[in-house]
């Protein structure tokens, strides 16, 4: 008996009509970023200062996408010469996030990762030229 | 600026009678008239394609289109170009002058409505005495219309989507009549003018004819084929059922002709219903034609509304609805509104 006199019907024109005014969910994508959640798996950081080359991220990678160098400075530790992504072939399963233990790698807050030309797939996270490290055989040869 | 169009009318039908015989300038009247009326639906159907989406998507919660212009407001243009631009499509084995034929005639009797709709006082181009019947005739035809788009196309989805409009139109026609019979008996009059008239002297015609209101609303929804008594182009069932082989410039007319009459059946409804140019409260700051173009606009709010709140309806339950629902209702209002008046009339004068 209440639906023959349109109840439901004049309850479903105030929920629209409140709509009306209500705030809209739409996000405007290019303009306003979306805020990722914390744990999101989106395009990876890299902080080469606190990366100690130790190699798990590389290990722990099922596709072999990370690729990385390093050479052993004065101190004799190693320092991060190259790191790089074959981006195309990773899963984004989080793995080397997972597993890098002093947090150098990390998913960041940016999640466009398409590109225009196929040779830009590759990521090129860190690069300096190892011969610019001071290292302990450079020094020897240097007093010699 | 109470009487601007009215004054406009007279200086230029006087200069035309200056230079021709009285033949020759009513003709000429007559084709401004036209001229007049169809800038009159372009400017609105521009802008009401654009509230449509607008509404619809604030009623969602969504902003709508935004990307065109300021507030998307150069969205319809956009779209117009686009439709205007495509190649222009007839199927193969369709029914080639009919196909062509059909969005034209939709439009023809939505353009036609407005002859008789007063937009002020003594603002209608033609005052016809059989007004609402004219209006009745005219808006029926469109039906033939939506067959022929069906038919011509040889496509089972575009007759089966014809086959509908035509089921619906005629069906939801009947009560559409006796809803307005109401307010003629009350009136005794089908000039619309004299109804005004009626509502100015009384009171206007929504407050003693509420369910005569309602059921025209409903009926006019299912006239225009509009939400969410749009069976005829149901996608989930028919693709996009007449309009399915209807493509490009062709669409844009017919989309043009949906505006139009909804247009038209808004006028046709603020003029019998809610007191047409009058203005309410004694507000007359404004003059008669925005007060007109104000109540159009708040029934097209209305269909809208309507249209972007309730999911589609299954054909039988509308079909059911429409004859076994509003045509006796409508009989039963018809039946009270008689003995109303002849209450009144015993009673009280």
């Amino acid at each position: 008996m209440k639906s023959l006199f349109g109840e439901g019907l004049l309850k479903g024109l105030k929920i629209t009509f409140s709509h009306l005014f209500s705030k809209k969910v739409t996000q405007y994508y290019p303009e306003e970023m979306p805020k990722l959640s914390p744990r999101a798996h989106s395009n990876f950081a890299l902080d080469a200062d606190k990366c100690i080359s130790c190699g798990l991220c590389k290990n722990a990678c099922p596709n072999r996408v990370i690729d990385l160098a390093s050479v052993k400075d004065e101190n004799n530790k190693r320092v991060l010469t190259n790191y790089e992504m074959d981006i195309q072939y990773c899963l984004f399963c989080g793995f080397c996030v997972e597993v890098c233990p002093t947090n150098a790698l990390k998913f960041s807050q940016d999640f466009e990762t398409a590109v225009w030309f196929k040779d830009d797939v590759k990521l090129h996270m860190y690069q300096i030229d190892p011969s610019t490290v001071k290292t302990i055989a450079k020094e020897e040869s240097g007093n010699v | 600026m109470d009487n601007l169009f009215i004054n406009l009318g007279e200086s230029i039908r006087n200069g035309l009678s200056g230079m021709f015989s009285p033949g020759i300038t009513d003709i000429l009247m007559s084709v401004i008239h036209i001229v007049a009326i169809l800038v009159f639906i372009l400017l609105n159907v521009l802008w009401l394609v654009l509230l449509e989406r607008k509404l619809g998507g604030y009623f969602q919660q969504r902003p709508g289109p935004n990307r065109t212009g300021p507030w998307g407001l150069l969205q319809t243009l956009a779209d117009v170009t686009k439709l205007i631009a495509k190649e222009d499509i007839i199927p193969k084995n369709a029914d080639r002058w009919v196909f062509r034929a059909a969005g034209v005639c939709v439009f023809i009797p939505a353009l036609m409505v407005y002859a008789i709709v007063p937009f002020d006082k003594g603002m209608s181009a033609v005052d016809l005495n059989l007004g609402i019947f004219y209006f009745l005739a005219i808006a029926s035809t469109s039906t033939v219309a939506f067959l022929m788009a069906g038919w011509s196309s040889n496509n089972k989805y575009s007759l089966v989507g014809g086959m509908r409009s035509v089921a619906q139109m005629v069906s939801y026609e009947i009560p559409l009549v006796f809803s307005l019979l109401g307010v003629v008996m009350l009136t005794g009059s089908l000039n619309m003018t004299d109804i005004v008239a009626r509502q100015e002297a009384n009171t206007w015609n929504i407050f003693v004819q509420p369910l005569a209101f309602l059921i025209y609303f409903v009926a006019a929804t299912a006239e225009l084929n509009r939400g969410p008594f749009d069976l005829p182009e149901g996608e989930q069932e028919l693709v996009a059922g007449l309009y399915t082989e209807i493509s490009g410039a062709r669409f844009a007319v017919f989309f043009l002709a949906e505006y139009t009459n909804l247009l038209a059946v808004s006028a046709i409804a603020a003029t019998l219903f809610l007191g047409g140019y009058l203005a309410p409260f004694g507000w007359t700051f404004l003059p008669g034609y925005v007060w007109l173009i104000l109540k159009i606009y708040l029934m097209v709010f209305l269909f809208m509304w309507v249209r972007w709140t309730y999911p589609r309806v299954r054909i039988d339950h509308l079909m059911a609805f429409g004859w076994k629902f509003l045509i006796p209702v409508s009989l039963a209002n018809i039946l009270v509104t008689g003995i109303g008046i002849k209450v009144f009339e015993s009673y009280f004068k």
